[in-house]
């Protein structure tokens, strides 16, 4: 190959990765979404019905283990923070990780999304013009 | 666009520094002869500026009014051209409505519980529902098969449309049912908008006395000083704490020697603020008048204000140039012009004005279609030059039989009073 196709080769697989990154980042937002809504629903099922002192059946890998209650509410709440967490991460990068590839592909940046937002109150304030 | 190569380079460079932000607070001049391009200068700017970028036109004229001062619509034109860039995020749930369970206490009042499951095309939940819920959901007449978003801070559910999937449940549906498709990726997601506002229009809302109705009404009166202070304060700070960045657009005033020296003193002061648009202005004037002074200057514009300015000149079209006007225009109105009809019309163009052969083309297509014909030869062009008068030949005939004229003043001798 001569040095004109191989730096074609060479943009065209970093446009590749870097692509092939965003669907990652996407895809591991969902499975991490997933996860954390079956934690809420959990975390509902063990508010109604039987009392504190109870023991809940926990599924461990392929394992069930008696638990008691309070310590498997917490354990989910302790889970449940770690990824809101992660998904945040995750969504921050995202963003960096778009704008890369826009550059790379020529394309222009998205501006105005690095802002940080208006707090609730001030976009209510907004809300008339917004709205049009 | 045709010709003025080297006032459209210009053009280019002050696009270039526009869209980098450099060159907010100053201020660029077109200046030329009638009929040479400059609005087609400023307008070719404002399109390759992009949506983005607020762009805003009047005439020297409009200013003029008895509604507002003449600074107050110049400062209103000015904050039009300032555009503040804002960011809203919600978090929100997004999905199709599988089921919605709801389930009723037996003695008819007291609270209703229920279940709603939500899916994506990637993941399927069940959400558990408070009495608050149930009702809004109720109120919405959210069925299962509607895609639906709730927003998670204010609670607040709206409905989207209709699932492609669910699309022949029904024979008899309105014509207003919109369908959509079942969302992808997670179902709690983070929505950022961004949006655009002028300045204009956040003074507009906050100004008191007018109240938001103002802004669909139209006329806005006159907006007192210290709500524009305010709004500077507040965006100001929205700028520093990262919330706001500030677009300096673009304010093109076209026949600028229609301002006053009042105007003129204003536009001086304003471009020294630090909220303030790329100043475009046109003229087609030499060395005259500045309105409102007996002095006279170049372009009507005084020398202080002149030496801020980056002053672009465009010159008369060349015969190869207006012949390639003329024939974009032709195509434009769906004229068909013969050979020697087209050279006919750029001689016409050449001696008298490129305005008035533009104007000769639609008349004389006109006259083409009267007769039947396809295309425009050069008798038609002959007819129409003998119908309508160009400037000069309307001169000429003024000053041939001005004294049969009414109200004719240069040939009557001054009045002898004494």
């Amino acid at each position: 190959m001569d040095a004109v196709s191989q730096r074609v080769m060479k943009y065209l697989t970093e446009v590749e990765e870097g692509a092939e990154d965003i669907l990652t980042a996407k895809q591991q937002i969902v499975d991490l979404d997933t996860r954390r809504n079956r934690n809420r629903e959990a975390l509902n099922a063990l508010k109604t019905g039987m009392s504190d002192s109870e023991k809940v059946k926990v599924c461990f890998g392929n394992m069930f283990i008696k638990f008691p209650k309070s310590m498997t509410r917490q354990m989910i709440q302790r889970d449940q923070e770690q990824l809101e967490k992660e998904i945040n991460n995750i969504r921050e990068g995202l963003k960096a990780k778009v704008s890369c590839l826009n550059e790379m592909q020529g394309q222009p940046e998205l501006r105005g999304y690095n802002l940080s937002p208006l707090s609730s109150d001030e976009i209510k304030a907004m809300n008339i013009l917004l709205k049009r | 666009m045709v010709g003025q190569l080297a006032s459209r380079r210009a053009a280019g460079v002050i696009l270039e520094m526009i869209k980098d932000g450099h060159i907010a607070g100053r201020a660029v001049l077109i200046a030329g002869q009638p009929g040479t391009g400059k609005t087609a200068i400023a307008m070719g700017i404002a399109q390759s500026l992009g949506p983005d970028t607020p762009f805003t036109a009047l005439a020297g004229s409009e200013i003029f009014s008895l509604e507002m001062s003449k600074t107050e619509a110049l400062s209103q034109a000015f904050r039009k051209a300032i555009g503040v860039r804002i960011k809203e995020e919600t978090e929100i749930i997004e999905g199709e409505v599988v089921e919605i369970q709801i389930d009723r206490p037996a003695t008819g009042t007291g609270a209703k519980v229920g279940k709603l499951t939500l899916k994506t095309t990637e993941m399927e939940t069940i959400y558990d529902l408070g009495n608050k819920m149930i009702d809004s959901l109720s109120k919405e007449k959210v069925q299962a098969g509607d895609v639906i978003t709730i927003d998670k801070a204010t609670g607040k559910i709206s409905k989207l449309g209709r699932s492609f999937t669910r699309a022949r449940d029904y024979d008899a549906m309105g014509a207003q049912t919109q369908f959509v498709q079942c969302p992808e990726g997670e179902l709690q997601k983070r929505k950022e908008v961004v949006h655009t506002v002028s300045l204009h229009e956040i003074d507009v809302i906050n100004s008191r006395t007018q109240g938001f109705l103002a802004l669909f009404s139209g006329d806005t009166g006159e907006i007192k000083s210290e709500v524009r202070e305010q709004i500077n304060a507040k965006v100001c700070e929205w700028r520093e704490e990262g919330k706001a960045e500030i677009i300096p657009g673009v304010l093109f005033i076209d026949e600028v020697h229609m301002l006053d020296m009042e105007c003129f003193s204003f536009l001086n002061r304003a471009l020294e603020s630090d909220l303030s648009p790329v100043l475009i202005m046109a003229t087609n004037r030499g060395i005259t008048r500045i309105r409102g002074t007996n002095y006279q200057s170049p372009h009507g514009i005084p020398i202080d204000l002149l030496d801020r300015l980056l002053i672009i000149a465009t010159s008369p079209y060349t015969e190869k140039e207006t012949r390639q006007i003329l024939k974009i225009r032709c195509e434009e109105e769906d004229v068909e012009l013969s050979e020697e009809a087209h050279t006919v019309l750029t001689r016409i163009g050449m001696e008298t004005s490129l305005r008035y052969a533009i104007q000769l083309i639609s008349t004389a297509g006109l006259v083409c279609r009267k007769r039947k014909g396809t295309e425009v030869q050069v008798e038609d062009i002959k007819r129409v030059y003998s119908l309508f008068l160009d400037e000069a030949r309307s001169s000429q005939y003024m000053k041939e039989y001005q004294d049969s004229f009414l109200f004719n003043e240069t040939q009557n001798a001054p009045m002898d009073t004494s």
